[in-house]
């Protein structure tokens, strides 16, 4: 009896130790607490259209930042230099490397361009499948227009990715005539659904004017996006000229106009000529990035124009200096808005000393682009740190000159560019033109819309982007295309380094 | 199942029920038991009484009592040593002496799930004591043991009482940071999470956690066993790529009770300060670049050391003591920490209360074993601004080194002198800010194991690590140090719970299969759960620049603005396994060894849930063979592989997920709004990081054994690598976790010597070295990771690492700077751009340590020496404080700078102009001892000591110390091996009492 127990008790425990193993599986599957799942079934995305669009406007801001994409399309060009000046702004080259055109697909702010405006195209996308209404429909569409807008004219490939495509898929890329059409598809769909706004101090907010802004823009680039040869030569249609007048011309049919105050532009005042703006991002990192940590605001002490573009303005002409907007004594009196050049002054009009040197602040137009002493350079100011607007995308008078240009190509209107050119420059208080070819619309493009991130645009279409200006040789045609960066290649085998690189 | 709750209520019960249960003897036999070849006390030596389970074993001195009928026979045994039987014939007193076993050469080592002579082991491992531990001012049990044992690298962060460690086994294997090897203490294996928070420092930079490993008293520490290969560490499977290393705590000893008594008072000094300008230098340096106008507007008067103002000698106490006992039936030991570490920066410290509670006991004639231990840990870490990553305004150590040195502290009137955000005060720091971190965790098992037949055992074990920590950071409006802080103040409150549970279940049965055949077999099941719970709240808008009210009266913020944002988390992770393993002991000369762990984790999603990690090995006794000649006293061969996983990523990183993000405050004091956003993109492929390795090992004895050692070589292939990378764009957040498609290959030899030199009564010699060769490579990489975030003015997303095909991994990539030109400004070898400079790299080709340890009669001395060779470091310090630059911006600099041809205008960018050899030698840890005989009834022994830890340095590093790894992870991919003005390192000298009674 006490064997048959013993040998019982043993079973038994054995038993139990297994029955515990086998009984003790758990499935695995986790239970989210802090955060939500989101079911990319079928092409849909359980988001809320709403929250989504609005934080679509609010990454917006991003773009506002000195770096990134703003310096792919200012620091590449004549009117902006980014000299390193003893340890400030040497940042590892980027902004040298930037300017003299020697970047290569590692280069830091061309991936992180690139991931922003991806990720926000496809932020675009996640609205789209979450079930909007025909107007949030349109206004994503026109969002992810502008981002793409962007990733076609700085890289010349597109990736695309479907809500529902995850990690393990890799996106598909479309060329930048493909991205072209694409664009202008969306645009298209998005327009009689996006409401008509005017000229308001607030318009953060998709509108048809500023979808026909970006046709217009998009049709006046078309000879570059459709060209088999990304440095050209390219050749502009008269079929796509027309369609610039007809975009400009209903922005206009919208109430917007030319400003007569130029500065008044870029104040909290309404100016009637904002199409897009920023609702939430602001412009003080156009002022902090130019201004001398002695003036007030303290700046950065960063980036300046160069003499030979300050060169190209007559002293009449109000987009050179503008006054002084404070009365004296107030904060930021010292502050001038337009080109900052020569002595500067304290917000009661006393010259200043720069505190590291003991020495008058005085801004020169020569500014070496290596080893700057801290008063190179010319500072720009067009957003004052008095009275900031919000920061601008597209503005009237851009749409005003991109239909003289396209009449300039060829395009019919009852008007010619001239006419327009001298109307333009008769507000600004600029003395009338006898001509105006290729030259003189890329300078009074310059002219009117220095440091607001089109001049990469503008020198491409105009074949001068690889030529030389201060601190820059003549560079490889190739460069009129920013690589695919080195890591968006490792992770997208769809995407193939572009020409060059 | 998943859930269960055990508190630490229950498990005193079951300690207190263990304690009473032991019976105490009423009459006894008492004796000392000695080495026969130098006549000293063999502490732990089993006695037991011939045919009964009655016994027990020697104390500390050697000496026992035992309770056994007049004609008994008593069985004395220890591992190493030649059994002895004696008959007691009515004596009261038996005193033996064993002689050494040179053929056993027995330790036992603990390996995952059980523990086997050493002799037996087909691994790789070693096995440390308290006798090869470091000694002095411990704060967690890395540092007893860094160094001590081949291809185990470790460094900790700074120099910071309780800093982050990083624990290297045979070289770095992964990318990201679950590079540590996994913890189990006591059978509990622990998570790799921290369980303290870093901090947020306003624009100051982050603050780096503290080493999750500081509950640990060191003084409870029996033994450290590092599992280093495959065929070892696969039982841990998913968690034994790095290695594995199990702490075992100390159990009560010792027939009667025994209480255990140390006291150690330590004093720090800074090793090395930093060798600035002074005043009138600094003067005359500045007037050479901005002339004398410029100079005399930044002459202050004053003339000041900011180093001195914010360093001191710390001093640490520390208090142990501990009871325990045992019998053959069940022992116990209670054991109550108290240290009180200052650190060398003013206001900085770490003190911790720690209790260990641990007893087993046998029951159902021996049948059945309850084992428990509980440690519960209080730990409180008072905090100083010194950050991973400020600015080129500098944190608190930063702006000491670069601060005027003709600027007062002062003003006139008391007030700190504070000129601007930019040059904040350093002692402004010190006393204008407080943080500190309280950290209570309680960690602990309880056991039953049941003999089911002869040789057949089941045993259960559930062990739980629950954690709360809190960190406390409050920065007063009157501090100028950035623009985020001074008007409107700052705090922050992170807390950390953690709460881990696990329940093992396995059987063990051992069986000789034939006469020349032993099998031993292991098959278990696991059931592991992680939850982690984090809260941050950040505050700003004060009303009131008092400390201790921004801190415990947050209603002091303004009600006007918006004052206080944050965020929280709370995830759970699983991780369920079984496993098994396999001996056969062949003829005593051949030992096979396969093991198989099948682990599923919560981190993986729909495909790749569960990995498989198999191993085997083989070893071949050789010295049991008679062909081998007799001057072997021992020779073994080992060959073993495996493949071992890891699973260190965050969680749930397979299914789409969203959550609001944290709102940040602006400079300004107001908020920027943050909107719902992607944390996680569906990713049903992720699986788990593979390693295999191949280890082969040779043990060796020599003269019977007085040479022995052991030789191994290594070649670890680590494959599909977790690691965060770019996602393929359009995507719904920038990075994503993916499994790299690549190798990381570590080759290496270690080689492990030791030596009786002299060993002769009085006088006992013994040298112990180890010696580690480890070569890193990537391999089979199409990509690049950048990493090595460098920091200062000027050098915005500057790095100086990267990660790419044929590199070792974290190799430098830098502008290779050959001089300044005539004008003063950095000319570089092939032009402005980064490269790779021939592999080199902050891995270390070589580690090395040697010890010397002396006896002669009651006085002893150890004397250990470590090194690490071939690695580089990058001196970020002097990137972003000690150029020409920064001394034409009226900071100071060290003196080399001045005169070195260097232009104020000239940009300082990442070069190896700041890339410094990093190797050095440390006299590491020098203890001198004196055992004081004593015939006391009361004390029965008592021991003086002094140590001296960090004495001397040899290296040609400029910076305060080679041994440094400030955080400077970009993009989440880790860095290595660089220095940003981290906490100084200080030289120790301790003073230290043993008493037991």
């Amino acid at each position: 009896m006490k064997d048959n127990n013993t040998i019982l008790r043993k079973v038994l425990a054995g038993a139990v130790g297994m029955s515990i193993i086998l009984s003790a599986c758990t499935d695995l599957n986790t239970e989210e607490k802090d955060s939500v799942v989101i079911n990319t079934a079928g092409g849909k995305f359980e988001g809320d259209p709403t929250s989504l669009l609005s934080s679509v406007y609010a990454d917006l801001g991003a773009l506002t930042d000195q770096a990134n994409v703003y310096a792919l399309y200012e620091q590449t060009t004549d009117e902006m230099l980014p000299p390193t000046r003893g340890v400030d702004w040497g940042d590892n080259g980027v902004w040298r490397t930037l300017h003299q055109h020697t970047w290569d697909p590692t280069h830091q702010q061309i991936l992180d361009s690139w991931n922003q405006l991806n990720q926000r195209a496809f932020k675009c996308n996640q609205i789209l499948a979450s079930n909007p209404s025909d107007a949030q429909a349109a206004e994503a569409k026109f969002m992810r227009a502008f981002f793409m807008f962007y990733v076609m004219d700085l890289y010349g490939q597109v990736p695309f990715r479907n809500v529902d495509e995850g990690v393990d898929v890799n996106p598909k890329v479309m060329t930048r005539s493909e991205a072209f059409d694409f664009i202008v598809n969306d645009l298209n769909e998005a327009l009689p659904n996006l409401s008509v706004r005017g000229p308001s101090a607030d318009n953060g907010k998709a509108s048809k004017a500023s979808a026909n802004f970006l046709l217009a823009k998009l049709y006046l680039n078309k000879a570059v996006y459709k060209s088999s040869v990304a440095e050209g030569p390219y050749t502009f249609d008269k079929a796509d000229m027309d369609k610039v007048i007809g975009y400009v011309d209903a922005i206009t049919a919208d109430g917007y106009s030319l400003e007569p105050q130029y500065f008044d532009n870029f104040r909290t005042i309404a100016s009637k000529e904002l199409i897009f703006t920023s609702p939430s991002g602001t412009a003080q990192n156009r002022i902090y990035m130019t201004l001398h940590y002695d003036q007030n605001p303290s700046g950065w002490n960063g980036f300046t124009t160069v003499a030979d573009f300050y060169a190209k303005f007559e002293d009449s002409d109000t987009r050179k200096h503008g006054e002084s907007i404070a009365p004296l004594g107030k904060n930021f009196y010292g502050i001038k808005r337009g080109f900052l050049i020569g002595q500067q002054y304290k917000d009661d009009g006393t010259p200043l000393t720069d505190s590291r040197t003991q020495k008058p602040l005085v801004f020169t137009p020569d500014v070496p682009l290596s080893g700057a002493a801290t008063n190179k350079g010319i500072r720009v100011i067009k957003y004052h740190p008095a009275d900031q607007g919000k920061y601008i995308f597209f503005r009237y008078a851009d749409a005003y000159l991109m239909k003289a240009e396209a009449i300039m190509r060829g395009g019919s209107s009852g008007q010619t560019a001239l006419q327009l050119v001298n109307n333009l420059r008769a507000v600004r208080g600029a003395s009338a033109l006898g001509t105006v070819d290729a030259t003189a619309m890329l300078d009074e493009r310059g002219r009117e819309l220095y440091w607001e991130g089109v001049r990469r645009t503008d020198q491409i279409r105009f074949g001068t982007f690889t030529s030389t200006w201060a601190e820059k040789t003549v560079t490889e045609p190739f460069r009129v295309l920013f690589p695919i960066p080195q890591q968006a290649l490792d992770s997208n085998p769809n995407l193939a380094p572009n020409p060059g690189y | 199942m998943t859930k269960f709750y055990l508190y630490v209520s229950r498990y005193l019960t079951v300690l207190l029920f263990l304690i009473t249960t032991i019976a105490w003897s009423q009459s006894t036999v008492t004796g000392k038991v000695t080495a026969s070849d130098d006549g000293s006390g063999l502490p732990g030596v089993n006695i037991i009484e011939k045919g009964t389970s009655n016994g027990t074993v020697t104390d500390a001195n050697g000496s026992f009592t035992i309770t056994v009928p007049g004609n008994a026979v008593l069985v004395f045994s220890f591992v190493g040593y030649t059994s002895q039987e004696v008959s007691v014939e009515n004596r009261t007193s038996v005193n033996v002496s064993l002689s050494s076993d040179v053929t056993a050469l027995s330790e036992v080592v603990v390996i995952g799930y059980g523990q086997i002579d050493k002799k037996d082991a087909t691994g790789a491992l070693v096995s440390l004591k308290p006798g090869d531990f470091n000694g002095g001012v411990i704060a967690s049990p890395e540092q007893l043991i860094q160094g001590r044992a081949a291809g185990v690298q470790i460094t900790s962060a700074s120099g910071e009482p309780g800093a982050g460690v990083n624990m290297r086994i045979r070289g770095t294997s992964s990318v990201r940071s679950g590079n540590n090897p996994l913890f189990v203490v006591d059978g509990v294996p622990l998570s790799g999470d921290d369980v303290s928070p870093g901090s947020m420092n306003g624009a100051l930079g982050d603050s780096p956690p503290k080493n999750p490993l500081n509950f640990i008293n060191p003084n409870d520490i029996a033994s450290i066993d590092i599992l280093k290969d495959a065929s070892a560490t696969a039982i841990y499977g998913s968690r034994g790529a790095n290695g594995v290393v199990i702490i075992t705590t100390k159990s009560g000893k010792s027939g009667a009770g025994n209480i255990e008594y140390s006291y150690n008072l330590g004093f720090g000094h800074i090793t090395k300060k930093m060798d600035l300008l002074n005043r009138d230098e600094f003067i005359s340096a500045y007037t050479q670049f901005n002339g004398a106008a410029a100079a005399a507007t930044l002459d202050k008067g004053a003339s000041t050391d900011w180093q001195n103002q914010v360093l001191r000698t710390s001093v640490t106490n520390s208090h142990n003591l501990s009871f325990g006992g045992a019998d053959a039936t069940g022992n116990f030991r209670i054991s109550l920490g108290y240290q009180n570490q200052e650190g060398i920066i003013k206001h900085s410290g770490m003190k911790r209360y720690t209790a260990l509670l641990k007893g087993s006991k046998k029951f159902l004639n021996d049948r059945l074993t309850l084992s428990t231990q509980v440690t519960v840990a209080d730990v409180h870490d008072d905090n100083v601004p010194i950050t991973n990553n400020s600015g080129f305004e500098g944190d608190l150590f930063g702006s000491a080194l670069k601060s005027n040195p003709t600027a007062p502290v002062y003003n006139p009137d008391g007030t700190l002198y504070q000129p601007s955000n930019t040059e904040p005060n350093p002692v402004a720091y010190l006393n204008l800010s407080r943080s500190f971190t309280n950290t209570l965790r309680s960690l602990g098992n309880v056991s039953a194991e049941l003999q089911i037949i002869k040789g057949l055992t089941f045993k259960t074990v559930f062990g739980f690590d629950r954690s709360f920590s809190s960190r406390k950071t409050a920065f007063s409006r009157d501090l100028k140090a950035n623009n985020g802080i001074y008007g409107i103040g700052r705090a922050y409150l992170n807390d950390i719970e953690v709460s881990n549970n696990l329940w093992e279940n396995y059987f063990t049965y051992n069986k000789e299969l034939s006469s020349s055949v032993k099998f031993t077999g292991l098959l278990g099941y696991s059931y592991q759960s992680f939850s982690n719970t984090r809260r941050d709240i950040q505050l700003a808008n004060f009303r009131t620049s008092n400390l201790d009210l921004m801190i415990n009266n947050l209603a002091s913020i303004d009600p006007a603005k918006i004052s206080m944002t944050g965020n929280s988390s709370s995830v759970k992770d699983e991780l369920q396994s079984y496993y098994g393993r396999f001996d056969f002991t062949i003829s005593d000369k051949y030992i096979v060894t396969a093991t198989l762990r099948a682990d599923g984790s919560t981190k993986f999603g729909g495909n790749n849930k569960y990995g498989y990690f198999p191993s085997a090995a083989i070893k071949w006794r050789a010295s049991e063979e008679a062909f081998i000649p007799e001057a072997f006293s021992d020779l073994n061969v080992r060959l073993g592989y495996g493949v071992t996983g890891n699973q260190e990523i965050p969680h749930n990183l397979y299914q789409e997920r969203q959550r609001y993000n944290t709102s940040n405050f602006n400079t300004g004091g107001t908020l920027d709004q943050a909107d719902i956003g992607s944390v996680s993109f569906k990713n049903s492929d992720l699986k788990w990081e593979s390693t295999a390795q191949i280890n082969i090992g040779i043990d060796y004895g020599f003269f019977d054994n007085r040479l022995r050692g052991s030789i191994d070589y290594y070649h670890k292939n680590t494959s599909d690598l977790l690691i965060q990378v770019i996602s393929a764009q359009p995507a719904p957040q920038p990075f994503t976790y993916t499994n790299l498609n690549a190798n990381v290959i570590n080759k290496g030899v270690e080689l492990a010597l030791e030596g009786d030199v002299v060993n002769n009564g009085d006088f006992k010699w013994t040298i112990v070295g180890n010696v580690a060769i480890n070569k890193n490579r990537v391999q089979n990489f199409n990509g690049l990771l950048n990493t090595g975030q460098i920091n200062g003015q000027g050098l915005s997303g500057a790095f100086a690492q990267r990660i790419a095909n044929n590199q070792p991994l974290y190799a430098w990539f830098l502008r290779d700077f050959s001089g300044f030109d005539e004008n003063g400004i950095s000319v570089y070898n092939g032009g402005d751009f980064q490269k790779f400079l021939n592999g080199k790299s902050p891995l270390p080709t070589t580690n090395a340590g040697l010890t010397n340890n002396l006896r002669y009669k009651n006085f002893d001395l150890s004397i250990f020496f470590s090194g690490q060779f071939g690695q580089y470091i990058y001196n970020n310090t002097a990137n972003a404080y000690f150029t020409a630059g920064s001394l034409a911006n009226g900071r100071n600099v060290t003196k080399n700078v001045v005169g070195n041809g260097e232009s104020n205008l000239n940009a300082p960018d990442v070069s190896t102009r700041f890339l410094e050899n990093g190797s050095f030698v440390r006299l590491q840890n020098l203890t001198l001892g004196y055992n004081i005989p004593t015939t006391n009834t009361f004390i029965k022994s008592l021991r003086v000591s002094v140590t001296g830890q960090n004495l001397l340095t040899f290296t040609d590093y400029s910076g305060q110390d080679p041994e440094v790894n400030v955080n400077k992870a970009l993009n989440n991919v880790p860095s290595l091996g660089i220095d940003y003005a981290g906490y100084p390192r200080a030289r120790t000298i301790t003073f230290g009492v043993n008493a037991t009674f």
